[in-house]
């Protein structure tokens, strides 16, 4: 085959060409400019309670069925009598909170209106990426997108996939499952309900509320991946959904065992983080058995970074009898482990 | 049948290669877009290896107002051996124990090697073999504009966490940073800036224009205004960090005549005493031209040329003097020795604008025992020559002596009836003592009402553009013709104390000729730090409408309130002369003494007060850095505002602050 045979077919063939390329294409090869314009028609825009102390009144949320049903976080907008929804055309519709679960942050909300001509998502379409994806958020963050107007884009890449609440106290959000965490500020005022998706269009993720991580006291922006939220969307929207009973709190866990039930004696705690340091361990305790010694300090229980005597009490506090109990100590400039088991 | 299957896969042929290339001409955007997104993950894959996870364990909740986070933090593996670079910020908290987590999920106990203060990083070690230490990319390659990527290692993943940007300058913070917009906070300081080729270009720090310490910066997190510090950069002082040495931005020991940093030439001002600068023989008056090669016009250039510059590097000067060019090298040091003035021991009789056109400065009292004693100088004599320069006015008298150090010979002329007499002084340091008695200066009878506009008297005041209010009493007998002191009064917390201050103050105030400006803190319960800017226009506008004079220009607080007047003194350099403090000790780092902005001490405190020890060793500290400071301790008083005696005595002091 010559190059110029080439040139001769694709001159003779141009407007079979031309065809072809206005035909549905595959996702992997579309550009974000047509992303976005595919995706914009499939995103609302919420109206609802709060305008008061600070709290906004708007939100986002996006379509996930041809009759209406919109998919969006769980917050104190949807609290009111009437919710407003303005698609992306500018049509305005009345909606009303069809189901809700709490512990995944999400609601659903079904348009009053029927046959509607509407874009929607395929839940059942999503992608699962990794760091570095490229992606795009649609949202209505800070309300800035007003009647026909359509929600804002950003772009930005996953910074990581991780799990949102590995220890208690770092976030305060009752969703402790997988998250994305994105390199854009996606998390703003109201652009929680919004998605991610890739860069050719795949559903990933529900935006998440915004989020102080308390570790490393910065904002965080993430959102729920919709694999997560799938099951919990179609059974409100079938309408055979089931609350669930709520997590008990941490607070309402007992503390079952002190540190001196394994014969270990702490330093003082005085300051906010004292270093969890043994002052001394009681002779033929179970601390003594196991080999720990004085001026060991407390690293990890179970694998639970110990970082000062107080959450040293509450992870020996958590535990229960029967458990294995593993603490690795520092021991001068190396690490010990030690093994013990919790009795009644 | 042959012919039309055939024709059939030509067909087929032809159709697949319309598409594939009519496609080609329209999706190379997204192709592009693809291609780029495989090459940020092969980045992150390559260098992935060199990213571990740092934990603390204990240390301050607190540090310089911000919230220490007690989350994971990131490093990079620098060498086969164990050792890691991270950035200061993630040991700010000064933790107990730190821990290392290696890509391949090994655990160690990490030990602090050392600090470089001057970029913001701290070296680990860990016992390990066998790292995979990062690779540089040539500091020559980076361009603004190309691909940036921000790496992590906070989130419990087994990928780093990834930020992607650009860069967006060279050579940020006086040479020493790159700056990127991808996303730079807590999260990945301490981890790479990756180019696309997955060579590391530099370390994720904060870092501030303005601020100097290890947070410095944090503000700044996530807004697209990260920076890195050089990987080549730090691998060139890798070994003296390795050794445990610390290292410190390096400093000639040099100020400049003006302070318009961007338009003033580099001519010297002051050499510091026992300086780099003053051991390469470098002069008042002398015009630096060159450093290191570099060219240099204006004071921002050697700035930028010396910026970068560590203690124990070497730099060779060219000053040009007096149109003679002299080369010199000199190696920079961490810290001067602290700043001294000389004193000659008198208080200058104020005149103000001298309108009697009397010859010099008039001394209105001699400290005992003073050079000017010694010398035989006496009340009423008008200094008029100092060291061959003549004496018109007392700030000119007191920039003469203070660039002399104590102990410094020096020739004055003065008058008596109209005699001049010449003596030799042998100049001392500054007292740190109050004297026990000094009659007030004399303030002029009030011979018009041209003040009458004024405010005069006890008055309180709403500022709408800062939703503040302030009180402030200007003596009643206030005289334009007369430069008053101005004592600026920080309230402690939850209490203006303002009818118990005015009632031991008014007095004080009209024997002395002092105003009280007393600002209220926003919330009564507390300052805040950025309450300053409030004050600070609080005391220009008073300096625009009363006649003050600004060397007499000092805060006074009690309690919580001398926390904040602390650092309304050392925040105001140019404004604020002296520091008035009862029963507050002063914590955290010392600024220096500066040569062109003096600052005196008066502290006083009760024996029984259970702040004592700690006050005495503010006293401590801050003579050590050389500033004046007087300590006064009531005897059997307990935590509460001084008696009537040593407040006279605050008063005293105060109307010493002009004492050359």
């Amino acid at each position: 085959m010559t190059n110029d045979r080439m040139t001769t077919y694709r001159t003779s063939c141009l407007p079979m060409a031309v065809c072809l390329a206005m035909l549905p294409s595959v996702a992997s090869i579309q550009t974000s400019r047509q992303t976005i314009r595919m995706i914009q028609p499939r995103m609302v825009k919420i109206f609802g309670a709060g305008g008061i102390r600070g709290l906004h009144a708007y939100g986002t949320g996006f379509l996930v069925s041809p009759k209406g049903h919109i998919a969006t976080v769980w917050s104190h907008v949807l609290d009111a009598d009437s919710i407003t929804v303005v698609l992306n055309d500018g049509r305005r519709f009345q909606a009303r909170v069809l189901g809700a679960k709490p512990q995944l942050d999400l609601a659903v909300l079904k348009l009053q209106a029927e046959n509607v001509e509407l874009s929607y998502f395929d839940i059942e379409q999503t992608a699962s990426v990794g760091p570095g994806t490229r992606i795009l958020a649609f949202s209505n963050m800070f309300n800035v997108a007003t009647g026909d107007e359509p929600v804002s884009v950003l772009h930005g890449v996953i910074a990581a996939r991780t799990n949102l609440s590995t220890r208690r106290g770092t976030f305060e959000i009752p969703y402790d499952g997988p998250i994305y965490v994105v390199d854009a500020i996606t998390n703003n005022s109201g652009a929680a309900g919004g998605v991610l998706t890739t860069q050719d269009g795949q559903l990933l993720a529900m935006i998440g509320k915004e989020l102080r991580n308390a570790r490393s006291n910065t904002w965080v922006n993430y959102a729920i991946p919709i694999g997560e939220l799938k099951e919990a969307i179609k059974q409100i929207t079938n309408g055979n959904f089931v609350a669930h009973k709520k997590k008990p709190d941490e607070t309402e866990i007992p503390v079952r065992y002190h540190p001196l039930d394994f014969g270990l004696v702490m330093v003082p705690d005085v300051l906010y983080r004292t270093p969890a340091y043994v002052d001394s361990v009681l002779p033929n305790s179970q601390a003594a058995r196991a080999g720990l010694r004085s001026d060991d300090l407390v690293l990890f229980v179970n694998d639970e970074l110990i970082q000062s005597c107080r959450t040293l009490k509450v992870a020996l506090g958590r535990l229960e009898s029967g458990d294995a109990l593993r603490l690795i100590v520092r021991r001068a400039n190396q690490l010990v482990q030690i093994k013990m088991n919790v009795k009644k | 049948m042959h012919q039309l299957i055939l024709r059939l896969t030509l067909t087929c042929w032809l159709l697949s290669l319309m598409f594939s290339t009519a496609l080609n001409a329209q999706i190379s955007d997204a192709e592009l877009e693809e291609l780029e997104e495989q090459a940020f993950k092969q980045a992150v894959a390559l260098v992935s290896q060199s990213i571990v996870r740092i934990q603390t364990v204990g240390g301050l909740d607190h540090v310089s107002r911000v919230l220490t986070g007690t989350g994971p933090t990131t490093g990079l593996a620098v060498s086969k051996d164990g050792y890691i670079i991270s950035s200061a910020f993630n040991f700010i908290s000064k933790p107990a124990s730190v821990l290392v987590t290696l890509p391949d999920g090994r655990r160690f106990a990490a030990n602090v090697v050392a600090t470089d203060r001057s970029r913001m990083l701290t070296l680990l070690k860990i016992d390990a073999e066998n790292l995979i230490p990062a690779q540089a990319a040539p500091k020559k390659s980076f361009r603004v504009g190309q691909w940036a990527l921000a790496l992590g290692r906070t989130y419990e993943s087994l990928h780093p966490s990834v930020s992607v940007g650009i860069v967006s300058a060279l050579n940020r913070n006086w040479g020493k940073a790159v700056q990127t917009d991808a996303k730079v906070s807590p999260v990945n300081y301490g981890g790479p800036l990756v180019d696309i080729q997955g060579r590391v270009m530099g370390v994720l720090v904060p870092l501030s224009q303005r601020g100097t310490n290890e947070s410095a910066g944090v503000e700044w997190y996530d807004s697209g205004i990260g920076f890195a510090i050089p990987l080549e950069d730090i691998l060139a002082t890798l070994e003296r960090l390795k050794a445990g040495q610390d290292l410190n931005p390096g400093l000639m020991g040099v100020t400049f005549k003006g302070h318009d940093l961007y338009g003033a030439e580099p001519k010297i001002d002051r050499v510091r005493y026992g300086s780099p600068a003053q051991k390469a023989g470098l002069k008042t008056g002398d015009i630096i031209v060159d450093i290191d090669g570099r060219n240099v016009v204006r004071q921002v250039q050697v700035r930028h040329a010396v910026g970068n510059k560590l203690a124990g590097d070497t730099i060779s000067v060219t000053v040009t003097r007096r149109n003679k060019t002299v080369k010199t090298k000199m190696t920079l040091v961490a810290q001067l020795q602290a700043y001294e003035s000389a004193f000659l021991g008198i208080l200058p009789i104020r005149e103000k604008g001298n309108r009697l056109g009397k010859p010099g400065v008039g001394v209105r009292y001699l400290y005992p025992d003073s050079p000017a004693a010694k010398a035989g100088l006496k009340t009423r004599d008008r200094i008029v020559r100092f060291n061959n320069s003549e004496v018109t006015d007392a700030g000119m008298l007191a920039d003469l002596v203070h660039r002399l150090r104590p102990k410094q010979p020096a020739t004055l002329v003065f008058l008596r009836a109209d005699a001049a007499t010449t003596v030799q002084v042998k100049l001392a340091n500054i007292p740190n003592s109050v004297p026990g008695k000094l009659n007030s200066a004399i303030i002029p009878r009030i011979n018009n009402d041209e003040s009458s506009r004024l405010k005069i008297g006890r008055f309180t005041q709403d500022v709408p553009a800062y939703q503040h209010s302030f009180w402030a009493y200007v003596p009643d007998n206030y005289n334009a013709d007369y430069q008053y002191t101005l004592m600026v009064w920080i309230h402690p917390n939850d209490d203006t104390m303002e009818a118990a201050l005015y009632k031991q103050w008014n007095p004080i105030c009209e024997q002395r000729g002092i105003i009280i400006l007393a600002p209220k803190a926003a919330q009564i319960g507390g300052w805040t730090l950025d309450e300053d800017k409030f004050i600070k226009d609080m005391i220009e506008q008073f300096l625009q409408n009363y006649s003050i004079d600004t060397t007499r220009i000092f805060v006074h607080g009690f309690s919580s309130g001398g926390r904040f007047a602390y650092h309304l003194a050392f925040k105001h350099r140019k404004l604020i002369r002296g520091v008035a403090v009862a029963a507050q000790p002063l914590r955290g780092r010392l600024p220096e003494n500066h040569p062109d902005y003096q600052l005196q001490f008066h502290l006083v405190c009760g024996d029984n007060d259970n702040l004592y020890p700690l006050f005495q060793r503010t006293a401590t500290v801050l003579r050590q850095m050389k500033f004046p400071t007087s300590l006064t301790t009531i005897k059997k008083h307990f935590h509460t505002y001084p008696p009537v005696e040593q407040v006279r005595e605050i008063g005293r002091w105060a109307d010493t602050l002009d004492r050359i």
